[in-house]
């Protein structure tokens, strides 16, 4: 196999799992704005190490061990003392499940856009504000002015109407197959 | 716990203000709780989703134009992801102070993480206008680019791989875009770029699946079609499709030429390999001469050279050394191509066992060691270079921290006694972006200068007075290894995995402090 065929092949598979991934370095480091950042490293690592992985064996997999080896890195760079971590036998679990995880995210993606839709425009707005921002709650709070305790409120009450509106939309589909 | 409750404090978790005793409960939930999990995911799903909503809407990614394959569009969530991976990788690039990932990586060579989205995977006899060179294996630096001549060989993070002739002035916009305003610029672009696109002047050129050339100077551009089909989207009239074997040749009047392509004016893939191999082969010639003197040097004790492939005793190249050590064995590590590309000629140490054992009995004043190596990752706190088994007083101590900073010690006293030695640190010299990078790495033991200094491709990188109650006038060695450390007899097992994840070419150790012309020169001639 040459070169040209196995990048390719290594661009492919890397864009096919770019959500899962994303979610399992989140799953590590929730609440951190900077795990997108992380996750992008990830990418990056992953495609300067394309030439040693080998095609057909699990791509996620090997994906998922370079994902946890940069949080690990990111943690050692964060000199923070009051850090949340999980212990390392849930963190594996995080990973299996993640990497088996195929819950029609790709539906579940397009329901949500539909279920946006139905919000009132001002809760919309602030969910894009808030999902917009790196910032965290707290800052964010003092920026628009509002009570971090109010927002919370409201932020959680908007995922589960979301939540409950994608469970609507891709509940019927998941009966027929 | 209530899955109302539980859902509350997930959401408190992934909005960064649970509290300590909240993340414990929390943890412990997850722990022995599945439908927990799950909620976790789907909630956590929501979060990424929702930022690729809020993400995907600002005009900052209008401009990027979707690549036209059968794996981006094999999912609407597929392709947002891509394409917001791919502008999320440039805007970190471009942006760095953006997030805190950075705060702690020394200034100097980290620098380069923060630049580029396209690899130098090659280069020949390539001068760069106001930029000193670029080792091959780095990122690319973002902006604007001039070549003053040679040719550089680059790759796109998505695939499409370029040859740059100079003189030239380009740009790489994106993994998926560039501009050139002079120059000969040949590209190959894999089925997962298509789409791939180069600005000029006169319009642009967008691949359909393809190899085409393209030359640009001050009275006329052309473009060649070497394989598959482009689109030529001119800045005026409607877009024109070339195929194999088609070619157009602009002049700056505004005429326009339909010529026959032609491959001839290009440098290609294969003729830019074969100038890189045998540019490294005349190179590795001059450094196999110039080692001849090398090896006659009585100051030199110990020379190695890891190949070749399958040999298990390397013999020691020193002329006098010979006489104190014949040879170093192989174990665990296996043989890869060297600093030159010639296979099996360096050694492979990632296997956690791996290392080559010596014995160099004797008594040394000053010392002086330098090694080629390529870093793949510095997976432990101490990666070794070269150790003497245990630590006794005496034995010096060679190794990168998993920072990046060389570490250099001999034990004054016995461990664990206080103040058993003074170690020596440079500056960190490593980030990850220099993996595929073969550097020569040197320490040097002064006692009569009463000093160490390292140094990194022939250049000090630091140097420090060694304080007097820590002075060892007497350097003994006696077992020892690279790459790896013997006897972890004493230390914290968890430091006791030493070995260092990468390749080493050559190891060289002296009987004197080499000065710093004599390290350049040793440098300038070993340097691939």
């Amino acid at each position: 196999m040459n070169a040209a065929s196995h990048e390719s092949q290594i661009v492919a598979q890397l864009t096919q799992i770019q959500m899962p991934l994303r979610l399992y370095v989140q799953s590590l480091l929730p609440g951190e704005p900077s795990a997108a950042d992380v996750s992008q490293l990830t990418n990056a690592k992953i495609w300067e190490k394309r030439a040693e992985f080998t095609l057909g064996t699990n791509f996620k997999a090997w994906a998922f061990s370079i994902a946890r080896f940069e949080v690990l890195n990111y943690r050692k760079q964060q000199a923070r003392d009051s850090r949340l971590v999980f212990g390392q036998e849930l963190e594996e679990t995080f990973a299996q499940e993640l990497a088996e995880e195929n819950d029609a995210l790709e539906r579940r993606h397009v329901a949500l856009k539909q279920c946006l839709g139905k919000l009132r425009a001002p809760d919309r707005d602030l969910l894009m504000h808030r999902y917009a921002s790196t910032e965290t709650l707290l800052d964010y709070a003092q920026k628009s002015g509002r009570s971090i305790g109010g927002l919370k409120v409201t932020l959680h009450r908007l995922r589960n109407a979301l939540l409950g509106c994608i469970e609507k939309h891709v509940g019927p589909d998941l009966l027929e197959s | 716990m209530k899955p109302s409750a539980r859902n509350q404090l997930i959401d408190s978790l992934l909005d960064g203000d649970i509290s300590e005793a909240d993340f414990i409960r929390l943890e412990a939930e997850f722990s022995v709780n599945p439908e927990a999990r799950k909620a976790y995911y789907e909630r956590l799903a929501l979060s990424a989703m929702l930022q690729t909503e809020a993400g995907a809407a600002p005009h900052r990614i209008a401009e990027f134009k979707a690549p036209r394959t059968r794996a981006y569009l094999s999912g609407v969530l597929a392709m947002a992801a891509a394409v917001a991976a791919l502008f999320a990788v440039n805007s970190l690039f471009l942006h760095p102070k953006k997030s805190d990932l950075f705060t702690h990586e020394p200034t100097g060579p980290a620098e380069q993480k923060a630049s580029g989205f396209a690899i130098l995977s090659g280069q020949s006899e390539l001068v760069w206008k106001n930029r000193a060179s670029i080792a091959s294996g780095s990122l690319l630096p973002t902006g604007s680019l001039s070549l003053q001549s040679g040719l550089a060989q680059i790759e796109l993070l998505s695939g499409v791989s370029l040859i740059v002739e100079g003189e030239a002035d380009f740009e790489i916009l994106s993994s998926m875009e560039m501009k050139v305003t002079r120059g000969k610029v040949r590209a190959r672009v894999p089925e997962p770029a298509h789409g791939f696109r180069i600005h000029t002047s006169e319009g642009q050129v967008v691949d359909l699946g393809t190899e085409f050339a393209l030359d640009v100077a001050k009275e006329k551009s052309e473009v060649h079609v070497l394989d598959g089909q482009v689109e030529w989207h001119p800045k005026t009239e409607a877009k024109q499709l070339l195929s194999k074997g088609e070619g157009l040749r602009l002049e700056t009047n505004g005429d326009k030429t339909n010529i026959k392509a032609d491959d001839r004016g290009f440098v290609g893939v294969n003729a830019m390999n074969k100038k890189l191999a045998s540019n490294l082969s005349a190179r590795r010639a001059e450094w196999l001469h110039f080692i001849e003197k090398l090896r006659k040097d009585p100051r030199l004790v110990a020379l190695f050279h890891m190949g070749p492939a399958g040999s298990r005793q390397l013999p020691n190249e020193s002329v006098t050394g010979t006489q104190i050590v014949k040879e170093g064995a192989v174990v665990g590590a296996s043989h890869v191509a060297d600093r030159w590309g010639v296979s099996g000629e360096a050694l492979d140490f990632s296997a956690t066992v791996s290392r080559v054992r010596m014995n160099i009995p004797g008594e040394y004043r000053s010392v002086s060691m330098f090694a080629w190596v390529k870093i793949n990752s510095l997976d432990r706190k101490y990666n070794s270079l070269f150790l003497t088994d245990g630590h006794d007083p005496s034995e010096p101590h060679w190794q990168i921290m998993n920072d990046g900073r060389l570490f250099f010690a001999v034990k004054k006293r016995p461990f664990p006694e206080p103040k058993n030695q003074y170690a020596f640190y440079s500056p960190s010299l490593w980030n990850a972006s220099m993996s595929a990078q073969w550097l020569m790495l040197a320490a040097v033991y002064d006692v009569d200068q009463r000093q160490v200094t390292f140094y990194l491709n022939g250049q000090p990188i630091s140097q420090e007075a060694i304080p007097a109650e820590f002075m060892v006038e007497k350097v003994t060695i006696g077992q020892a290894s690279l790459c790896n450390w013997g006897l972890p007899l004493r230390d914290d097992p968890e430091f006791a995995i030493r070995n260092f994840n990468g390749s080493m070419d050559e190891f060289a150790l002296f009987s004197a402090a080499l000065t710093p012309s004599e390290i350049k020169d040793i440098y300038d001639h070993g340097k691939p």
